[in-house]
């Protein structure tokens, strides 16, 4: 049956541009393992010239091939949310930045984004948070790459059950917020000298002053205001997600197809994408 | 042009949503589909823009014809409709505008270029087009404006004209009215006219029948998904729509009140039996009490038990009146482009176990003078008075026990799970034990009529139900002042009869209304004055009706 | 005072975002304070907004400035000149180098950077990535969110007054983490219902037409401006492979 007015049977669903992503997804790690391992030596001596551009370029360039694979994958509905995720970070996290508090909150719309349209929506919604955010917050522009690693984890442990009950989600979080830590270390080590809130300076300071190199001392304060903030985001997220009524969260074909949310029987939904 | 047979359709949820439904509409011909609160009026608005798929959770067996094209459904595999090309043909326009705006259009220029725009059509025609259509709905000095900062009827207007951008010859509209005033609802009254004397045809979902209506047009009245009458406006409205819950618009509700003795009101938790409210008459006086034709004080004469002007018994503290407002004077931030909005020197003030309605059209300062009632405003200079204290710096949220204030956008408040926590936040917010909160949001409930809903969610209910919930979890912190922002917006028949109930129980037993409204029938009907406001002061309320008529516009 | 526009804003902020390249590249305090001193001040003082561009300027770099200060002032263990000692704080030479040379690149970071943003007109910017043929899906995003940023802040604020009606007082602690569910709730739902019939708007608007999208508003970009952007982009990454290959880096 062919008409003007309807489409064809089959849907045909756009391919993952998986080079752009994979060439994303290197480019990101080889970026941070450089930062890491190689440890530019001059990096607290003199501010690290090479190691600065490399990271820029290392992670803002894998965001946006990232971005550029994923954005074609998405169906409309994940593409509608994905500014409404944006304008939550950017509203929330500005808020609690003035508020002076320890954690960013800066995440809570890409994690939600991630519950509720999947991995590769959240990862996008990270990256492309962070670079609209530095139209009004340029220091917020480097951490991008890091903002799609939160949304693309958050979303892959929304896909497994991280979600199906309220007391799992902190879990997650700190799980999730550990490793976000250790990539946002390098990137405030290298390019602002780990400079943060009066909050994050404290820990910093506080492992300089037992010796640590900065890095490594970015890296601990890292791994302790992430583990808390995104334990907080998760668990906000998750009282957020089941506080939402049920054609709100179902017309997510992601969060019906992998029963992201417990309480609702699963419903087939064929040849769905954009997860 | 368009021809719908709808054999059944229904919800993921196995909820029948329409039953047995057939409609065509034919070029420059109005149907008028009305119904109350859940008889099925959007979903039949959907149908016919062509959202039938799966994807929306909804089963469809029927058939659409549009342009000599059938397309069966629910027999085998279905069709999938091309909502671009279906939109090319009938254009649709959905409730509540902001879902209907791309949100990256900084003018409306842009935002009725939108859709074009994607189908690649260039430049030079897209301004022409845009400058047509403009034009045609009255928005060319509109064009430059954001239109994130327009008042209701220019938004519905641009939506409007964004949906007729790729001038389709059917146009879909469900509740295209809501929540505007006199003037709005006239302007965009006039644009739909005008679209349908060039060819378009037009469907209007409405909760209440219309006053005016074109004598041509036809009216549809769905009640529980089905049809129970289809035929001219003359005939709608002798037909005895009211027991579908079908209301005449501008018609004053039917309180059962009268003849009652004074109520054990709502807060004192055994409130109005809500099913009483669909059963009563007309009571004479009532009925003629529409706009203007009303003596100006107080209330039409002859039902003196829920007016209760005495009530010694029920006044909990001496003669201080319930609020006072002494030459209060407010003034938003000033727009640029725009005369500095704002409330100058007005006095007000209310006494218990009254009801006073403020009329005025939109940025006449209705809605600045209840904002003072709970200091979610704060005088720039006057005084004002709840209860005998002044306000002074106390926080709204402290005075949530004593003045209880109903937002007319309902939706901007429900963030609990189920109907029952929701409404008993207040309580606990007042500092009650949850026991007892949960008793007396479980009586608020039973008050509006909703306790078989307690432990649904409340964005599960319908529009109508919403707001009661709403009302409810006012209801449930037991104020003695109620501050309701048109509360009647939106509601079909039943619910307007049961916040009218409500008011006047709540009066009766000594507690003060005061509602700011554009429904006059309503105000007429359950306020025992009205105050009218016009840009920012009080008119005064001199003994001729004509004075408290609102201005005409 | 008009906001200043000369160039078409894919332009002024390429040209900024260089300008923190070349900062990264040289990386010597001096040529970052001359950046700062004759580039970037001239332009916030001729951009026709100098006080908000300066406001946001201070709120967004002032306290990142005053930390690095304070943390590698202070504490920085590598730092062997040591001018004086409090404790486990010790003020060394090499520390107050890197602070400053940390503080002057961020200050250069931010204030190229949002020069260049404020003063660009994000309509404009949009427009321009249509004309371009960028992808309509990353402009609709882009555009979307910047367009719903203003709309969620006041939806916000509006909620927040409603919940404060019905008995809510922000305090502090787990008050606090109350008060905002009790504000995001209602926000995130009223926000994904909308998000839920633009998504059928989109559809049928044709926003799936394979079609190159066009724009309403006109392409203030011109060719000679698109041969600068190669041109500037050339310029900048030839130098920075010279200087870094010729070890002209510390």
């Amino acid at each position: 049956m062919s008409s003007p007015l309807t489409l064809p049977l089959q849907r045909e669903t756009s391919r993952p541009r998986r080079a752009l992503i994979l060439a994303g997804g290197a480019l990101i790690a080889a970026t941070y393992f450089y930062l890491v391992l190689a440890q530019p030596a001059d990096l607290a001596g003199g501010g690290g010239s090479a190691a600065s551009l490399i990271c820029l370029f290392g992670f803002l360039g894998g965001g946006a091939l990232l971005v550029g694979g994923i954005l074609p994958t998405l169906t409309t509905s994940s593409l509608v949310v994905m500014p409404l995720g944006i304008a939550l970070n950017i509203a929330i996290g500005q808020t609690a930045g003035s508020l002076g508090l320890q954690i960013y909150l800066d995440a809570i719309g890409t994690v939600l984004v991630a519950v509720l349209a999947g991995p590769a929506a959240g990862a996008a919604t990270g990256a492309l948070s962070n670079a609209i955010w530095g139209l009004f917050n340029p220091l917020a522009l480097p951490f991008a790459a890091g903002a799609a690693l939160i949304g693309l984890l958050a979303g892959t442990a929304a896909k497994y059950g991280a979600f199906r009950r309220i007391y799992l989600a902190p879990f997650a979080g700190l799980a999730v917020g550990a490793v976000g830590g250790l990539v946002a270390a390098p990137i405030a080590a290298t390019m602002f000298g780990a400079a943060g809130t009066v909050g994050t300076n404290a820990i910093v300071a506080a492992f300089r002053a037992m010796g640590d190199s900065l890095l490594v001392a970015a890296t601990k304060q890292g791994l302790t205001s992430d583990t808390l903030d995104k334990l907080v985001v998760f668990t906000l997220v998750a009282l957020l997600v089941y506080a939402l009524p049920g054609r709100a969260r179902n017309q997510f074909p992601f969060v019906r197809r992998y029963r992201v949310l417990a309480g609702r029987a699963p419903t087939p939904v064929p040849g769905t994408s954009g997860e | 042009m368009i021809a719908l047979e709808c054999i059944s359709l229904a919800y993921d949820d196995n909820a029948t949503a329409l039953v047995d439904v057939t409609l065509a509409v034919h070029a420059g011909e109005q149907v008028q589909v009305v119904g109350p609160s859940g008889s099925g009026k959007t979903t039949l608005a959907r149908l016919l823009a062509g959202r039938t798929g799966g994807d929306a959770g909804t089963a469809f067996r029927g058939a659409l014809t549009l342009e000599g094209t059938r397309l069966e459904f629910g027999t085998g595999t279905d069709p999938r409709i091309d909502p671009a090309a279906w939109s090319s043909r009938v254009g649709y326009v959905a409730q509540g505008a902001w879902g209907q705006l791309s949100m990256m259009s900084s003018t409306v220029a842009e935002e009725i270029a939108f859709g074009p725009a994607n189908r690649g059509m260039p430049a030079g025609q897209l301004r022409t087009t845009v400058r047509d259509i403009a034009a045609k709905l009255q928005l060319t000095d509109l064009l430059e404006r954001d239109p994130r900062t327009l008042s209701g009827g220019q938004l519905q207007r641009t939506v409007i004209a964004a949906a007729i951008a790729s001038e389709p010859q059917v146009l879909v509209l469900d509740e295209p009215f809501q929540g505007l005033d006199e003037s709005a609802t006239a302007d965009v009254a006039a644009v739909l006219e005008l679209l349908r004397a060039h060819g378009t045809g037009l469907v209007v979902c409405e909760p209440l029948l219309p006053r005016r209506l074109p004598v041509d047009a036809r009216v549809l009245a769905l009640f529980e998904g089905s049809a129970v009458f289809e035929g001219p406006p003359g005939d709608a409205r002798g037909a005895g729509l009211r027991r579908y819950g079908v209301g005449l618009e501008g018609a004053p509700p039917r309180l059962s009140s009268a003849g009652r003795g004074p109520t054990p009101a709502a807060r004192t938790a055994s409130p109005t039996p809500a099913g009483a409210a669909g059963a009563a008459s007309v009571t004479p006086a009532r009925a003629a009490g529409v706009a203007g034709l009303t003596p100006a004080r107080g209330r039409p004469a002859g039902d003196p038990p829920d007016r209760a002007p005495g009530l010694p018994e029920s006044r909990p503290k001496g003669d201080a009146l319930l609020v006072e407002l002494e030459c209060v004077s407010f003034t938003y931030p000033a727009q640029p482009d725009e005369a500095p909005a704002g409330i100058r020197s007005v006095d007000f003030s209310l006494e218990r176990g009254e009801v006073v309605a403020l009329l005025g059209s939109n940025g006449s300062g209705k809605s600045t003078v209840l904002q003072h009632l709970n200091g979610l405003l704060r005088p720039v200079s006057g005084v004002v008075r709840i209860d005998g204290r002044e306000l002074g710096r106390r926080p709204t949220g402290k005075l949530a026990a004593t003045v209880g204030y109903l937002f007319q956008n309902t939706d901007q408040q429900l963030f609990e799970r189920t109907v029952l926590r929701e409404v008993a936040y207040g309580p606990r917010a007042a500092g009650k034990k949850r026991g007892a909160a949960i008793g007396q949001a479980g009586d608020a409930l039973a008050g509006v009529g909703l306790s078989g809903y307690a432990s649904l969610h409340p964005y599960e209910l319908s529009f109508v139900r919403r707001r009661l919930v709403a009302l409810a979890s006012m209801i449930a912190t037991q104020p003695l002042l109620w501050v309701l922002d048109e509360p009647t917006a939106g509601l079909d028949d039943e619910g307007r009869n049961l916040i009218g109930e409500l008011i006047r129980a709540h009066a009766a037993t000594g507690g003060g209304v005061v509602l700011a409204t554009h429904d006059v029938a309503f105000a007429e009907a359950v306020s025992d004055r009205t105050v009218t406001l016009a840009a920012g002061r009080v008119l005064p309320a001199a003994g001729s009706p004509a004075s408290e008529a609102p201005p005409s516009q | 005072m008009p906001r200043r526009r000369i160039f078409n804003p894919l332009t002024e902020l390429l040209a900024a975002a260089l300008l923190v390249v070349l900062v990264l590249v040289i990386n010597r305090w001096q040529f970052s304070l001359a950046v700062l001193v004759a580039v970037i001040l001239p332009a916030v003082l001729l951009s026709g907004r100098p006080r908000r561009i300066g406001l946001t300027l201070t709120v967004v770099a002032a306290p990142l400035l005053l930390s690095s200060l304070v943390l590698h002032g202070l504490f920085f263990p590598e730092g062997t000149t040591v001018l004086a000692q409090w404790g486990f704080a010790r003020m060394t030479v090499e520390g107050l180098e890197f602070a400053a040379l940390m503080g002057l690149r961020m200050a250069v970071f931010a204030g190229a950077l949002l020069t260049a943003t404020m003063t660009a007109s994000i309509p404009e910017l949009v427009s321009t990535m249509t004309h371009r043929g960028w992808n309509r899906k990353l402009v609709f995003v882009i555009g979307s969110a910047v367009g719903l940023l203003p709309h969620v802040a006041a939806r916000a604020h509006h909620i927040l007054r409603a919940q404060q009606a019905r008995g809510l007082v922000v305090g502090g602690g787990l008050r606090r983490f109350k008060a905002l569910l009790m504000v995001s709730t209602p926000l995130v739902t009223g926000l994904l219902v909308d998000a839920s019939e633009r998504t059928h708007m989109l559809e049928a608007r044709g926003f799936s037409s394979t079609v190159r999208r066009t724009s309403y508003l006109p392409d203030t970009d011109s060719a000679a401006q698109r041969a600068a952007r190669w041109a500037m982009t050339g310029v900048v990454v030839v130098f920075s492979f010279l200087w870094l290959a010729t070890g002209a880096a510390k």
